[in-house]
């Protein structure tokens, strides 16, 4: 699966402690992936289990207590705009800015001319169901419209690395396969690596080639599921069905002990 | 167009009831409107202050040293102590008390230590300016959310990027609006600092004729004073409107 002999992102035993004035919180702890270049790899896990942290970590946003992260076999030491784009769990937008605009800033921060950078996030705000809305503020906007917003951003940048912190969690169902059905088009065109937060089994068993089950606060990886079904997935075929009841109960169980 | 009726409504029957108090008032004191326009014509032809031209345009000129300072203090002061918590949460509270003194009571030591000149009416300007633009600087900080700051950093923003693309447009607002109070209060600390004592300037030719008891020329005198204040908070909520308009 490696594309040129080394993984294109590796995270070697990271952990991470917030400490914030009720106490520590340990997030994550001695959490190792890595992923291949071109791989659709997804997080899923419980709520607050480190999903986010670890995301924000590869952004270079978070710095990790130990271990460390390598991308294209350098370390991580901060925001790295040409190699990845992030679409946050919260879109993020800035509400000062249209639609388009919000689309346009990753250019713009790279000195993308005007005209260059208006033509290309105009493209993106057709497919993203947009195209109408290129004018309209983000408190104009639906819940699930502002997340497309925010995908259109991080895409129009083009970045190798797609980290997708739960992108369609604000949509309705119908929406969101649509939405997935595209992004697979996307990912499959474009070959970009992407690294994919959700808590829908769907959703991870239909786009994933891996997916990783991470476990209850302190976040670990529990278990990694290899996914060798060609695209498109019929949900339906027996592999599948027999997948998705055992990444079932390993969520499940470690569901329980977050609730607990 | 209802509104602007209102207004001259309203403005009409202010101008009624003053010419009926001014009738019958003793004229020494007061004035009616039909006796101001007389005294408003010689002002205006430079028959009654022939330095009014020299007056005004001092008193301009103090006013734009004082706000230009008091807008430069203010939000050096302001970002100063909203970017650096622990000075924002030791000082940010002190501000907002000295503020709420009434500045008056610094002019006295102000005209000791600066003189009668331009100075101290400048000195006065700028302290009345320099809080509102500082007070909303610390709140406008406080606005910005840092999720953007972070989703900014994300895409590539640098410190400078992070303040102009994400800090001002996130506080244009409270900003714009913080200027504005601090222009007309640099205005207000420039004209009443020249009456409390001066030698030149709007505010002298105020006091002169008010101690002579030239009521007329007094009340023409504060008229055209008054297109100064209301003139520069016409153009300061112009600025506000657009503003509000890029911001929203
Ligand atoms: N900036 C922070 N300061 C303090 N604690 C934090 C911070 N960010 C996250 N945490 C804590 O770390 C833990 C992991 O948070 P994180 O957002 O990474 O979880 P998550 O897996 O993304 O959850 P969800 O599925 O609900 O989005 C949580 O307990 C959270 O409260
Ligand atoms: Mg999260």
């Amino acid at each position: 699966m490696t594309a040129a002999g080394g993984a294109l992102i590796a995270i070697e035993s990271v952990a991470k402690r917030y400490v914030t004035s009720s106490g520590p919180v340990d997030a994550l702890d001695n959490v190792s992936l890595s992923v291949a270049e071109g791989e659709f790899c997804t997080l899923i896990g419980p709520s607050g289990c480190g999903k986010s942290t670890l995301l924000g970590m590869l952004g270079g946003l978070v710095s990790p207590d130990r271990g460390r992260l390598l991308v294209a076999g350098g370390p991580v030491t901060g925001p790295d705009p040409r190699r990845v784009a992030t679409v946050f769990q919260d879109a993020g937008l800035f509400p000062w800015r249209t639609a388009l605009e919000n689309v346009e800033f990753g250019l713009e921060l790279q000195g993308v001319p005007a005209e260059r950078r208006r033509r290309r996030a105009g493209e993106l705000l057709g497919p993203l169901g947009l195209g109408g809305f290129a004018e309209r503020y983000p408190r104009e906007l639906s819940g699930g419209m502002k997340q497309r917003v925010a995908i259109g951003r991080a895409l129009a940048i083009d970045a190798k690395i797609l980290l997708m912190d739960e992108p369609f969690g604000a949509l309705d169902e119908q929406t969101r396969v649509l939405m997935g059905e595209w992004l697979l088009d996307i990912w499959r065109r474009t070959r970009k690596t992407v690294i994919f937060v959700t808590h829908s089994l769907h959703e991870a068993l239909f786009l994933s080639t891996r997916v990783a089950v991470m476990t209850a606060r302190p976040g670990r990886i529990k278990s990694v599921l290899e996914l060798t079904m060609e695209y498109p997935r019929s949900m339906e075929s027996p592999e599948m069905v027999a997948l998705r009841a055992k990444l079932w109960s390993e969520m499940r169980e470690e569901s329980l002990r977050a609730m607990q | 167009m209802k509104v602007a009726l209102l207004r001259l409504g309203l403005l009409a029957a202010l101008l009624a009831v003053w010419e009926l108090a001014g009738r019958a008032a003793n004229p020494l004191l007061a004035v009616p409107p039909s006796a101001v326009v007389p005294a408003l014509r010689d002002l205006l032809l430079l028959r009654s202050y022939p330095r009014l031209p020299a007056s005004l345009w001092l008193t301009v000129r103090e006013i734009g040293v004082a706000y230009a300072l008091a807008v430069a203090a203010g939000l050096g002061c302001g970002f100063a102590l909203g970017m650096n918590r622990l000075l924002g949460r030791a000082w940010g509270p002190m501000i907002a008390a000295l503020y709420a003194v009434p500045a008056v009571v610094w002019y006295p030591s102000l005209m000791l230590f600066f003189g009668l000149d331009a100075a101290s009416k400048i000195a006065f300007g700028f302290l009345l300016g320099f809080f509102p633009i500082t007070l909303a600087v610390l709140a406008g900080v406080r606005q910005v959310n840092p999720h953007l700051v972070l989703v900014a950093r994300a895409y590539g923003a640098g410190v400078v990027v992070v303040f102009f693309r994400v800090m001002l447009p996130s506080m244009l607002f409270t900003l714009v609006g913080g200027l504005r109070t601090g222009l007309a209060l640099s205005v207000i600390g420039v004209v009443v600092g020249e009456i409390l004592g001066s030698k030149d300037g709007m505010g002298a030719l105020i006091n002169h004729a008010y101690g002579l008891l030239r009521t007329g020329d007094y009340v023409a005198l504060v008229l055209v004073t008054l297109l100064l204040v209301v003139g520069s908070d016409v153009l300061a909520s112009g600025l506000e409107r657009r503003a509000r308009r890029w911001s929203e």
